[in-house]
């Protein structure tokens, strides 16, 4: 050994006197390799210019290994022969004795002696941005103001920033803009003309913090601010990518956020119940609904269950947990951590390991329909199966006594379908299904009497008893549409046959769209009816419109293996007779409805009126037999009923857990299937207000998401109070302090108010989390209640945007207050309040399901927007024109854009033509001529009276063109569309 | 600069951004004339802007076919394939496509010969595009981050797999502004059988302004081709005179309301966009009026054929609305959302490619070379750029008689603008699996339109929650390879 460390120096005298790292190497290393991999930039995510980064290596691991420069990549590199992987890229490379000298020091154990620039790289200036340092408390930032904490308020700040300036607020406003603000703010209505007149005119010096009080206690301001919240939590009622299925059940955590904002819910408690709600108030309905929030975003169907690739499928998951992580991150302490997906954050605090450990948290959460009240869901279920059984038995005792025969329908659950897929009962209609696995017997445990069903398909080994391959059943596509039901399918046009309707009263139908089977369990049948030997009968028909005479289907009937009807290429014009012998000793009885092989659409055959009936004909009932008969009947009468008023149990579109989340593992660049190290469950370890490591890998799903919900909320996160009191200002003064709402790391703005910012901070906390408090400090604020109108060359120039706000900032509606402005004041707005949304469009089952929208002419369809079916894939038209957003970005401040298509959109669509006419209609009946209806207009539009030279024109318009015309043009003035 | 007269009614002829100047001038003082200077650079965000660097292409017309377009049946000729036809694709099993276990080899359902003077491959598919095949440029080793329809759409026009991004029409506007002055810059013209996967969210602004987002034009002869474009229904009747003087009473509220607001520049624009819009209003319907178009243009894009006609229609539109200073068409040739069955409504040809392709292989053929052919008679193709592409190709093995999602390659060719025609970028491997040779992705197809159209991806950026977004995410290269 000694032996070679002697010839190694010999052999290089040069190096022989101990290489020196910051006179050899650094130099080298600074001069060659740091301007790809340093400070600005990490090839290979690779630093050299700093001890910890370079000791800790790159994107594939460590580049230097102490003592062994011939395993260490960095040697390897510099010294190759191939110019594809020689290190620096650019040129002839290192001399051979810069070569050596590396060699030799990390051979001498690549000792690298701390140094100033170390300890600088070290010292993360992320960590010390503004937002991460905690909220100064009131006394210090009474220091700063040279006050006292008592006298901190809103416009000290406001005041004090503008003194520095030489400047000062506007004057406050008259009163009619000001209760027009004040409504289009917390309510995002105009207010009625009476109560303005009643502001106007009021003589108490309590008038303004009265109309406050009044708005803020009025159910609309929940309605108004839940907006606000929905854009940061991506809401929408459809998945969104290409199959945008409907979430028939999401509303109710709309309503949960309207509902908690109008309760003014503490908002930490507000969040703890969005991000755990379950499992810390498990019986509380709301705190359940409350997870709504965690499922908000889109979801790809198709990529997380429709593909048969895993891979695939990991993607898809991938992009829903980065969704969902983004969006609790993002909405509660404005960090945008999704940039550390590929590699550590660039810009914020925030390295590649802590952003999986947050997907760890999640790792147990899946989106999906789950039930508010398990408890009472349970009991309904009981009581269901319960009631259900008895009436079977009533059922089968009726058809004993009277030999009538025994209705096939009548088995299935009513109004409801079983799934040819898995065999379960659904009240869902279901749509286009490809990609099934064909000719598996699906038990039916549910459905007494019914074994299984199955999607047949010839191509492959059809059996109707697990055992014997049955032969005859055509090839078909293997897709399916619908369930097999009771009632007419999705998308079946009729249940008629010839003259008989067969959904009507007095029949019973049975439907089943190609591809679907259903076995019958013959024993289970004759315990019901008490038949023997039985007969199957019924009309064979089909429910498709005469446009899809063309297509074809057909339809097989099994008694056990033996094929004993079959009815091929029906066409959709035709019907065919059903009758089947069923003997005493036959165990299954199978129905098969296939596809004519021209694949399954329209293929929507039913049997109507199918029953088994005795063999042997008729029989005598006798009298006694009738009374019971007649009691037996009126008793499943009653069962009937009491089956159809069992309520539906509650669901919410929110998150299903499993208790032991799978392991989440970095991705290297973002890439699902090249994973690195384990990550265990926590936040970012810059916090210092609590221990943002959760636990290991054992910890349940339910504490990971408590834990995480404790740690934003808890009140010294420096983020999560300032970041809420920041959207509030946001939404009064149409700019935040800080102007980018949800990013408040070093790629965002900076506070116009840092003190203002904090003090607002405090004040949340103290009040309790009080949402409203925080509402009404903003809105008495003399800053609040000052002119926007004002012009003022000094400020103009000094300070163009209004950082300062030596004025209010005019702001224009956006798309959700003026729809619901023009409704209030044509006098068709609809008040109704929670419940499903409105749609306003004609859904029509596909594979894409498609939206049709419609012109909302009915009071149904004129509910405030909050209530609308927001459709992702089919945005709304006119309210996208007017910049709504898209809901699949998280969107912490509308965009505002002035285009001649809103122009268009506002003066032509059918929607607001017909609300100007609803305008002119009501103006002609609240006012008796023409000065005093303009008046009146004037008031509703825009609360204030015409002026001389208004009226005037007004009147030449309605005289030439008619109210209408001067309605239709005050819905698209800008004094309509925009708040001073 | 102009006649400082108040408040008058706007001439017809000035232009939109002479109408601020003028109303500048009639507000009155110098300081007035500036800031609305300003407020118009600050209000109007399609102003035309320079691009980085000097343009080949003026326009760009985009022609997506949605479904997954078979590059092994069409442009990528494989003869390999054909030597392995029945032999197991994956002898060991392990694979998984999307929807399927793959199948045996399968060669092109239709032969390949060579074209042009550069003697490039093409399938019997589309014997019109062949006879233009030294126009076209082909990539041939474009892949997908996605074998699903919805985000590998995403993908394909906005670079991300969620939805969410600007699309690159949407860059595209934001980066050049428009040169139409009654025009919108962005014009999509849908497949008439209804929206692509992923709808509308293709040809979305994102984050960007809503003015970006593309506006799309009815192909419905029978439709006003702007919705909203003139009242409808009960409401037909209002045009001419009656609306004149509504919109006079409208503008001089307007301008009452804007004379006590100086400050807010917003209501200036808003005046200015309903002036825009009566413009509209005469310049839409006559872009999409195809009666002054020549018989022999008529046949050239077969208007009259049931299948072909209204892609036909589409292609000619686009090159109408070109002509008319839009920037960017996207024309799709395929669907989505419809409820016709017998072929599957665009090129997602699971079941049956004879069928499918083969329906709309003469759909396509037929509208592009018609396309091709006009532009370059009217001395349009050199500063127009067309795209041809598909969210993914089609895989070698077969699933029954169709193919399943192949993302791991597929072809998109360019045409024009600046475009070396004849020419062709990276390839597949011997059975066109997956790209071989300089592998691509749409950021490199982004980039390098970009680049025709003066714009370098690098720096076209927007700040959106938390970073600096671009079309080409933090990837992409010009493909100089096949630029002129």
């Amino acid at each position: 050994m000694k032996r070679l460390f002697l010839a190694l120096f010999s052999l290089f005298p040069s190096v022989a006197c101990a290489v020196d790292f910051e006179r050899d190497i650094r130099p080298l290393l600074a001069k060659h390799c740091v301007e790809c991999h340093g400070e600005n930039k990490q090839s290979s995510e690779l630093r050299l210019d700093a001890k910890g980064f370079a000791l800790k290596g790159g994107y594939d691991g460590p580049v230097i290994v102490a003592s062994k420069a011939d395993n260490s990549p960095l040697y390897q590199r510099i010294s190759s022969e191939n110019k594809d992987l020689r290190m620096p890229p650019e040129g002839d490379g290192l001399t051979s004795e810069q070569i050596s000298l590396v060699k030799a020091w990390i051979d001498a154990g690549a000792i690298w002696p701390e140094g100033d620039a170390d300890i600088a790289a070290a010292n993360d200036k992320r960590r010390q941005h503004w937002s991460v340092q905690p909220v100064a408390d009131k006394a210090v930032l009474a220091t700063a103001l040279g006050t006292t904490p008592e006298q901190l308020s809103i416009d000290a700040f406001i005041a004090a920033k503008l003194n520095e300036q030489g400047l000062a607020m506007s004057p406050e406003v008259d009163r009619r803009t000001l209760i027009r603000r004040l409504s289009f703010d917390l309510h995002g209505l105009p207010p009625a003309p009476e109560r303005v007149e009643d502001f106007v005119i009021a003589s108490d010096p309590k008038a303004y913090v009265k109309l406050v009080d009044e708005l803020l206690a009025s159910p609309h301001y929940g309605e108004r601010w839940a907006r606000h919240w929905l854009d940061i939590a991506h809401y929408a009622d459809t998945h969104g990518f290409e199959r945008d299925q409907l979430r028939p059940n999401a509303w109710r955590y709309r309503d949960y956020v309207i509902e908690s904002l109008n309760a003014d819910k503490p908002y930490d408690q507000f969040l703890r119940e969005q991000i755990a709600g379950d499992v810390f108030a498990p019986v509380d309905a709301k705190a359940v609904t409350a997870t709504g929030f965690l499922a908000a975003g889109p979801w790809d169907f198709v990529g997380q269950v429709e593909t048969k690739s895993d891979m695939l499928k990991r993607a898809a998951r991938a992009g829903d947990l980065d969704d969902m992580v983004t969006q609790v991150i993002t909405s509660t302490m404005g960090i945008t951590i999704n940039c550390a997906r590929c590699h550590d954050h660039k810009l914020d605090p925030i390295t590649q390991e802590e952003y999986y450990s947050l997907w760890s948290v999640f790792a147990g959460v899946k989106r999906g329909d789950r039930e508010v009240n398990a408890a009472e869901s349970r009991r309904i279920a009981t009581e269901k199966a319960l009631l259900t059984k008895t009436l079977a038995q009533k059922r089968a005792e009726i058809a004993k006594l009277a030999g009538e025969g025994f209705e096939l329908a009548k088995l299935l659950p009513e109004q409801s379908g079983i799934d040819v897929r898995n065999g379960a009962i659904t009240k869902d209609k279901l749509a286009y299904h490809r990609d099934i696995q064909v000719n598996r017997l699906q038990k039916v445990e549910d459905v007494p009497g019914v074994k299984w069903v199955f999607v047949p398909d010839g191509n492959g080994k059809v059996t109707v008893d697990f055992k014997t391959e049955v032969k005859g059943v055509p090839a078909t596509s293997g897709h399916f549409w619908d369930t097999i039901a009771n009632r007419p399918l999705n998308a079946q046009k009729h249940s008629k046959l010839g003259d008989t309707d067969f959904s009507t009263k007095g029949h019973t139908m049975l439907a089943m769209h190609a591809n679907g089977g259903i076995t019958f369990d013959l024993a289970k049948l004759r315990e019901q009816s008490g038949l023997q030997a039985m007969r199957l009968t019924g009309l064979l028909g089909c429910g498709a419109t005469d446009g899809a005479a063309a297509t074809r289907a057909d339809f097989t009937v099994f008694v056990d293996t033996e094929l004993k009807f079959q009815k091929l290429e029906l066409r959709k014009d035709e019907a065919a007779v059903l009758d089947v012998e069923v003997p005493a000793t036959a165990k299954t009885l199978t129905l098969i409805a296939t596809d004519g092989g021209d694949g399954i659409g329209s293929d929507l055959l039913f049997i109507g009126d199918p029953k088994l009936s005795a063999e042997a004909g008729d029989k005598r009932i006798t009298e006694p037999d009738a009374a019971i008969l007649k009691q037996l009947r009126t008793e499943a009468k009653k069962l009937e009923a009491d089956l159809k008023a069992l309520p539906e149990p509650e669901k919410v579109y929110a998150i299903v857990s499993e208790e032991k989340p799978p392991v989440i593992r970095v991705q290297r660049r973002g890439n699902p299937e090249d994973e690195a190290q384990e990550v265990t469950p926590a936040a970012f370890s810059w916090a210092k207000h609590g221990s943002s490591a959760f636990g290991d890998n054992s910890m349940p799903e339910a504490q990971r998401r408590l834990a995480l919900a404790n740690w934003i909320t808890h009140p010294d996160n420096p983020l999560t109070a300032r970041v809420i009191v920041n959207r509030l200002w946001h939404h009064h003064f149409g700019q935040g302090l800080v102007t980018t709402p949800s990013d408040f790391g070093l790629g965002g703005d900076k506070p116009s108010h840092p003190e203002l910012l904090d003090f607002l901070a405090r004040e949340l906390i103290r009040s309790g989390w009080s949402l409203k408090k925080m509402h009404k400090l903003i809105v008495m604020s003399a800053a609040y209640r000052q002119a926007s109108t004002t012009a003022n060359g000094k400020a103009s120039a000094l300070d163009a945007q209004n950082r300062l706000l030596w004025r209010q900032n005019p702001r224009r509606l956006d798309a959700e207050s003026l729809h619901d402005a023009v409704l209030a004041v044509s006098g068709k707005l609809n008040t109704q309040r929670g419940g499903p949304g409105f749609k306003d469009f004609n859904y029509t089952e596909a594979y894409a399901p498609i939206y049709d929208y419609m012109t909302p002419d009915t009071p149904e369809l004129w509910r405030r927007s909050i209530y609308r079916f927001v459709v992702r894939t089919t945005p709304h038209r006119f309210m996208t024109t007017l910049d709504c957003p898209d809901p699949a970005n998280l969107t912490p401040a509308r965009m505002q854009t002035t285009t001649a298509l809103q122009a268009l959109t506002l003066s032509n669509n059918d929607f607001m033509l017909r609300q100007a006419r609803y305008l002119a209609t009501r103006i002609e009946n609240e006012a008796a001529d023409t000065p005093a209806r303009i008046r009146r207009a004037f008031e509703l539009c825009f609360q204030h009276p015409p002026t001389a030279s208004e009226l005037q024109a007004a009147q030449t318009l309605v005289t030439e063109q008619g109210l209408f015309a001067l309605c239709r043009m005050l819905m698209n003035a800008n004094e309509f569309v925009y708040l001073d | 600069m102009h006649s400082s007269f108040p408040c008058h009614r706007q001439k017809r002829s000035v232009t939109r951004r002479d109408f601020l100047w003028e109303l500048g001038g009639g507000l009155g003082g110098v300081a007035l004339a500036a800031m609305l200077n300003e407020a118009h650079a600050a209000t109007n965000p399609l102003a035309p802007k320079a691009g980085h660097h000097p343009a080949k292409a003026k326009a760009v017309i985009q022609i997506f076919c949605p479904g997954g377009l078979s590059h092994i049946d069409t442009w990528d000729y494989k003869p390999e394939l054909a030597n392995r036809q029945g032999k197991p694709f994956d002898p060991d099993g392990k694979l998984q496509f999307f929807a399927s276990k793959p199948g045996a080899c399968q060669q092109s359902y239709w032969p390949f010969r060579q074209h042009g003077q550069c003697g490039r491959w093409m399938s019997e598919l589309f014997p019109k595009l062949a006879q233009r095949v030294d126009d076209i440029a082909f990539i041939h080793s474009m892949q997908s981050k996605s074998a699903l329809h919805g985000p590998a759409m995403f993908m394909a026009n906005s670079g991300f797999i969620l939805p969410g991004f600007p699309s690159m029409g949407a860059w595209v506007t934001y980066g050049l502004g428009s040169v139409s002055e009654d025009l919108p810059a962005f014009v999509v013209l849908p497949d008439p059988r209804g929206l692509p996967p992923g709808g509308v969210i293709n040809w979305g602004a994102g984050f960007l302004p809503a003015i970006h987002q593309g506006t799309t034009l009815n192909t419905d002869p029978e439709q006003p081709p702007i919705a909203d474009l003139f009242p409808q229904k009960d409401f037909a009747h209002l045009r001419g005179v009656a609306e004149q003087s509504s919109r006079d009473f409208l503008q001089t509220l307007n301008r009452a309301h804007a004379a006590e607001r100086t400050a807010n520049t917003e209501l200036e624009a808003r005046i200015a966009a309903y002036e825009l819009a009566a413009r509209l209003q005469l310049s839409a319907p006559s872009a999409t009026d195809l009666r002054g178009e020549t018989d022999a243009t008529k046949k050239l894009y077969a208007l009259d054929h049931e299948d072909i006609g209204p892609f036909g229609r589409q292609c000619l539109l686009a090159r109408r609305l070109v002509e008319r200073g839009v920037r960017f068409v996207q024309i799709f040739c395929g669907a989505e959302n419809t409820g016709a069955k017998k072929i599957r409504p665009n090129w997602d040809s699971h079941e049956d490619i004879v069928r499918d392709h083969g329906y709309w292989g003469p759909v396509l053929d037929t509208g592009a070379a018609a396309l091709l052919a006009d532009l370059k008679s009217r001395g349009l193709l050199d500063s127009t750029l067309v795209i041809c592409t598909s969210e993914f190709g089609r895989q070698p093995g077969a699933q029954g008689k169709g193919r399943d999602h192949n993302p791991g390659a597929f072809t998109a060719w360019m045409a024009g603008g600046g475009i070396q025609g004849g020419t062709a970028y990276g390839s597949t491997d011997d059975l066109g699996f997956k790209a071989a040779e300089n592998p691509a992705y749409c950021y490199d197809l982004h980039a390098t339109a970009l680049h025709l159209l003066g714009l370098d991806h690098e720096k076209l950026s927007f700040y959106n929650n938390g970073i600096a977004r671009r079309l080409t995410d933090v990837h992409g290269h010009v493909i100089k390879e096949i630029i002129a």
